[in-house]
């Protein structure tokens, strides 16, 4: 075997061993959840699902399906039209400024984004509340979302920005009819990474939410429980039993997400030229 | 006067002069303009680049108009200077005045849509929606423009633009499926029906041949000349060839210059100039 072969083959044993020291921790990660978790959910079953701490995960699960649906109404809008506004007028001043801010709000520790809506509203009013967690977990969904929905828009080919405006459209109806359409599933997948992010961040929620309520929701205005939150205080208790309910609560967590993913990629389908 | 007066006066005076104002749509035309478009010192410029210099054209209304010339003479910048689709490039600049059916429409009271509604387009590349079906593309323009009343008017016009375009019998029974199922050629005959959906006075068509096999380059030039009853074609061009084919008046730009206009017979046959001999010879780029 020649020197050439010999180095393209170390090479080639290089990368695959590399790939797989860093798909390992992943695996090992995923694996464990479902093994622990699993046994967690076998036991608990429904009553894991609906019910109260420390034994189930009921208040923490309808109150991140709360968190959601408000992270959603108050940050996609937000992200989406800022998107547009940096794709359809890259040369204006708000359209630069849109889109320098946006990508830098990715560098804000959410720790931070958390401790600000702490003085922006959770003092203000008093006490913890949904509309606080919500307004952090928006500020940290923002970016994520804004820079799907701009490459999504902005990799639309010229020759249909060209058509589209060449059959008298506006630009509100070019982009609701031709370009939202032809980048469909770029600007669904933003909106999902979104929603992933706000099921799944734990630190904008530690200053806003209160957490660790036996109670269900209880208004915009009240403390709400999360899942990750839950599972950060429950790891850190010092009995079994609260372990078991965070490892379960981390399973139902990832299945969410998988479940979301499969089914709205599967529903958009993608565009092809 | 006093300034309330004043005021009132002003405000009047600019309603009836709103009232006043010709539109763009039909009956607004001078009845007796000779020409569809025509420029006059017409300069473009990309940002500090000039592409086009002092243009001067005059397209006769109903005929086939070809713009001919190198790549890089400014050809589709010039097309995209009649229906304002220029203006999409943030820094070009346009000079001069542009005349649809005699009103200039880069005068500061047109909207840019409204002459796009006049002035149809089809490009180089066959580019029909890929998200909407064969049916959409050629509905959507009509659709969102209030040119139809209900579904069996808008259907009617699907029909009738579909077979402007020589493509009803090859998709009537397929309306439905992805427009991008269609092969190279029925795909540009489905813009052209897109662009003609709307009813338009000018039909703009750039390179519309240039990435299409033989076959579907002769369909679409016959198609052409057709149109020519119904609208103006204003045709971009590399080729000489396909110039001649089909126009029936010529422009030769050169380096953002016209070099030579006229009757197209006359252009190939008399050329004046010693580059549009070169260019129409083959010698030149």
């Amino acid at each position: 075997m020649d020197g050439r072969r010999l180095l393209d083959k170390l090479f080639k044993a290089t990368v695959v061993a590399l790939s797989v020291a860093v798909l390992l921790p992943l695996f090992h990660i995923v694996g464990t959840i479902i093994y622990e978790g699993g046994r967690t959910l076998l036991e608990g079953g429904l009553g894991f699902l609906a019910g109260p701490p420390p034994l189930g995960i009921g208040p923490a699960l309808a109150g991140s399906a709360v968190l959601v649906v408000l992270t959603t109404l108050l940050g996609v809008p937000v992200a989406f039209l800022t998107a547009v506004l940096a794709v359809e007028y890259p040369e204006s001043l708000v359209g630069r400024a849109a889109k320098l801010l946006s990508k830098s709000f990715v560098e804000i520790p959410t720790i931070l984004v958390g401790v600000l809506m702490y003085t922006l509203i959770v003092v203000p009013m008093g006490s913890f509340s949904a509309l606080a967690g919500a307004s952090a977990l928006a500020v940290v969904i923002l970016p994520y979302v804004y820079t799907y929905v701009e490459e999504a828009l902005s990799s639309i080919p010229r020759t249909y920005r060209e058509a589209a405006f060449s059959l008298g459209l506006t630009r509100a109806k070019a982009l609701v009819h031709v370009f939202m359409g032809i980048a469909r599933r770029g600007i669904a997948t933003g909106i999902l990474i979104g929603v992933a992010k706000a099921a799944g961040e734990t630190a904008p929620l530690l200053f806003t939410i209160g957490g660790g309520t036996q109670t269900y929701f209880r208004g915009l205005g009240a403390p709400i429980d999360a899942v990750p939150l839950l599972i950060y205080q429950y790891v850190q208790m010092p009995s079994e039993a609260y372990h078991r309910t965070a490892w379960g609560a981390a399973l139902v967590l990832t299945l969410l997400y998988l479940a979301v993913f499969v089914a709205v990629r599967r529903a958009v389908k993608e565009v092809k030229y | 006067m006093s300034i309330a007066s004043l005021r009132r006066y002003l405000s009047l005076a600019s309603s009836i002069s709103r009232l006043v104002k010709p539109s763009l749509g039909g009956n607004g035309y001078a009845a007796s303009s000779t020409y569809a478009l025509q420029t006059v010192g017409l300069n473009v410029y990309y940002g500090g680049r000039k592409i086009l210099d002092n243009v001067n054209l005059a397209v006769p209304r109903n005929t086939v108009f070809a713009i001919m010339g190198p790549s890089g003479s400014g050809k589709s910048t010039l097309l995209r200077v009649f229906n304002r689709l220029v203006e999409l490039a943030p820094n070009a600049r346009v000079e001069g005045r542009v005349l649809l059916f005699g009103r200039n429409i880069y005068d500061p009271s047109v909207d840019p849509m409204e002459v796009r509604r006049q002035v149809g387009m089809v490009f180089q590349n066959p580019n029909p929606f890929p998200h909407l079906s064969i049916y959409d593309n050629v509905a959507l323009g009509p659709r969102l423009n209030g040119l139809a009343r209900n579904g069996e008017e808008l259907d009617r016009l699907v029909e009738w633009a579909l077979r402007k375009a020589a493509l009803w019998d090859e998709v009537r029974d397929r309306l439905h499926e992805p427009a991008t199922r269609l092969s190279g050629g029925q795909q540009q005959r489905l813009c052209i029906a897109r662009a003609i959906a709307l009813k338009p006075r000018v039909l703009l068509m750039d390179e519309p041949t240039a990435n299409l096999d033989p076959e579907s380059s002769r369909r679409i030039e016959q198609l052409i000349v057709e149109l020519r009853d119904d609208v103006t074609v204003v045709v971009v061009t590399h080729s000489p060839g396909q110039a001649a084919r089909i126009s029936d008046h010529v422009a030769f730009l050169f380096s953002g210059r016209i070099v030579e206009v006229g009757p197209t017979r006359e252009v190939f046959t008399r050329p004046r100039s010693e580059l549009t001999e070169r260019f129409i010879t083959g010698a030149l780029g």
